[in-house]
């Protein structure tokens, strides 16, 4: 496996800005000569929406169903009835990387799996979360000496929250999520 | 458990005979490596007595081949398959492709005792 | 003229990292090859590294629906190259605990295979929350939810705690009427029997020479079930019946996991009953050091999967080599027999019937 870079949320970032700025640069021929009564409607709707569209982005994380292994099984009874999931929002899990907003690393990654995470979380839309769940997300686990594991997610990709525990009880799921939602909505730092 | 120490030409002809004789569930197919020899094991069982079988092949490492089982056996695929990309014994016969380690380059064989944790080993993308 | 379809490592149904490329022609399969190796970590080579009982931990996470059961073959095995004889008692205890590990398995077997099927997350809900019934009695026992690790040489780290029976029977009562409730539902669904019965046929013949174990051996026709034929702890002493169907379909299998459900609800009573008193500790791990005599050992149980037979090279204070017959393994390399010739709906609905765990055909 050739030696990358771990992807870093600036490179992210960046591209999504230069892309607008691109996008924008295209459409200035077909602008029109603005009314002033719209202009101000439009400036208060976008602050009102803005605190809106945060409001709603922190309180409706839908996360990816990635369960690798002995974690999923954890992660599957974090969705079923008895710590029910969907009451806090993290509606059920998606199957397809384009509609999720959080990547639950559960289970041990492989050199043969790395390719994939990759992909997938490249096709995941951002803002983007990523939650290692499980000692072998988080630095390799028990597996650390074997010869086919890499340790730690965050070797690949960059991480927001790390639940510990072999595996973790679902109610430290519950707390990584909400401590998720903390930092996003900045009430707690890096 | 009765062991018989057999030579590997005898392979096939004895699979054939034990088939016949009522062991029809090959359980495994493994092997053991001690450091001058390498030692490939067979085991049958007959599920009516339940009585098992095992057959032990003694290869060394340089030239280490085995005949294939796969016209008897159907279950023996994927046990030859494992067992030729861990230890690195040859499968005549059948082209016996990587299993559990697909995306390694090279001929590293992980089972032996010469592997060294740290080897270069290279996988594609 | 056929296309190409990879059903790749990530999808929705949940049952592990498997890669499946299919060749398809219309919609009738014509080839399908699994592609596996995305879980494996050499715990075959790692167990080589460690002392004895420094691996329990190992083998648990390779089976993880049931890890006590591949706990309770390791430790075995390692009794069997010391000469250590098991206690009375822990050999009922063990019996009990193994059988209500095998019912939490068959509930979550029910929950995936019906939501791949069709029942999209009903019996997926109702099986969890039955399954974390029997996790808790599990975890009165022995202290964890997921990864006991409560198996000693010669016993058990604990025995059961006071007043165990009685909450043990509430459950099995309630778990009695739960899953008749279970079986009538899904029966009674039109497309669930349409999508099960006729699909994935394997004959008698072709389950002997593939090496199948365990149901989906039962399910076309031959008895063969490991605590019958090699009894070990106390099954001489409990009666109950292999379940055999002949048809060998996806039907068949799932008659036979729902049977055997039935048959350890039944036996985990009966254990409870038949226990006598005594003592159930085995050595404590800390302060003495495993000595083994015996050089060659193997060891065959029958897990709720198939039937696992571990085969040791014992050195004296830790294993030279660990041969490790996992029953997924095996299981899995029939899909591509049993296949052909089925629509591209039906891969799931046999996959789920075979009840699939990555992380056991990986090691």
């Amino acid at each position: 496996m050739e030696e990358t870079k771990p992807y870093s949320k600036e490179q992210f970032l960046n591209a999504e800005k230069e892309m607008s700025k691109l996008v924008l640069e295209s459409m200035k021929k077909y602008e029109t000569k603005p009314n002033v009564i719209f202009a101000k409607l439009e400036e208060v709707t976008k602050a009102l929406s803005k605190g809106l569209v945060e409001w709603s982005r922190v309180r409706s994380l839908w996360p990816l169903q990635f369960g690798l292994s002995c974690c999923a099984m954890e992660l599957m009874d974090f969705g079923s009835a008895r710590i029910d999931a969907e009451r806090r929002g993290y509606l059920f899990f998606r199957a397809t990387p384009r509609q999720a907003d959080v990547m639950v690393v559960a289970g041990w990654v492989t050199k043969s799996m790395v390719p994939e995470i990759k992909r997938l979380y490249e096709q995941m839309l951002s803002p983007k979360y990523v939650i290692a769940y499980g000692e072998c997300a988080t630095c390799g686990g028990p597996w650390w000496e074997s010869y086919n594991i890499i340790k730690g997610i965050d070797q690949v990709l960059p991480v927001d929250v790390y639940v510990v525990g072999c595996p973790p009880k679902p109610e430290n799921l519950y707390a990584g999520f909400i401590k998720l939602q903390k930092k996003i909505s900045g009430e707690i730092e890096d | 458990m009765v062991k018989l120490k057999i030579d590997r030409k005898d392979i096939a002809k004895m699979a054939e005979e034990l088939k016949t004789k009522g062991y029809s569930y090959l359980v495994k197919i493994t092997a053991v490596d001690y450091e001058k020899t390498l030692e490939v094991i067979y085991i049958f069982r007959d599920m009516r007595g339940n009585k098992e079988e095992t057959l032990e092949v003694e290869l060394d490492p340089a030239d280490a081949w085995v005949p294939t089982l796969i016209g008897e056996f159907g279950a023996a695929d994927w046990y030859e398959r494992e067992m030729s990309e861990m230890f690195g014994i040859e499968i005549k016969g059948r082209n016996a492709e990587r299993l559990l380690l697909e995306k390694w380059n090279g001929k590293a064989a992980p089972l032996r005792k010469n592997f060294t944790w740290n080897a270069p080993y290279e996988t594609s993308d | 003229m056929t296309t190409r379809i990879n059903i790749g490592p990530v999808h929705p149904s949940t049952h592990g990292v498997l890669r499946l490329v299919a060749e398809i022609d219309g919609d009738t399969v014509v080839n399908l090859e699994p592609h596996i190796g995305f879980l494996h970590r050499g715990v075959e080579k790692l167990v080589e590294t460690r002392m004895y009982m420094q691996s329990p931990p190992y083998m648990e996470k390779l089976d993880y629906i049931a890890p006590m059961s591949y706990d309770e073959a390791y430790v075995a095995t390692v009794e069997k190259a010391m000469g250590v004889e098991v206690k009375e008692r822990a050999m009922w205890v063990r019996t009990v605990l193994l059988e209500l590990q095998r019912i939490a398995s068959h509930l979550l077997w029910l929950g995936t295979m019906a939501n791949d099927v069709g029942q999209f997350f009903t019996v997926f809900m109702w099986c969890f929350k039955d399954r974390d019934l029997v996790l808790r009695l599990l975890q009165e026992a022995s202290g964890a939810r997921m990864f006991y690790v409560n198996m000693r040489i010669g016993g058990l780290i604990r025995d059961l705690p006071p007043g165990f029976e009685d909450r043990a029977r509430e459950v099995l009562d309630y778990l009695d009427k739960q899953v008749k409730t279970y079986a009538d539902f899904l029966e009674r669904n039109p497309i669930f029997m349409e999508r099960m019965k006729g699909v994935g046929v394997m004959s008698k013949e072709m389950a002997v020479d593939l090496g199948v174990t365990g149901p989906v051996l039962r399910g076309s026709g031959i008895s063969y079930d490991v605590r019958k034929d090699n009894p070990y702890y106390v099954y001489e002493k409990l009666n109950f019946q292999t379940q055999v169907r002949s048809e060998g379909d996806c039907f068949a299998r799932y008659r036979v996991r729902m049977l055997e459900l039935r048959e350890s609800i039944r036996l985990v009573r009966d254990a409870l009953a038949k226990m006598p008193a005594g003592d159930a500790i085995g050595m404590p791990v800390k302060l003495i050091l495993p000595n083994a005599k015996n050089r060659i050992v193997s060891v065959s149980r029958e897990l709720p999967r198939g039937e696992c037979m571990m085969y040791m090279v014992a050195d004296p204070q830790k294993p030279y080599r660990l041969a490790i017959r996992s029953p997924t393994f095996i299981n899995l390399a029939a899909l591509r027999h049993i296949s052909r010739g089925c629509r591209t709906a039906d891969i799931f609905a046999i996959l789920g019937s075979l009840d699939v765990v990555m992380g056991d055909c990986d090691r």
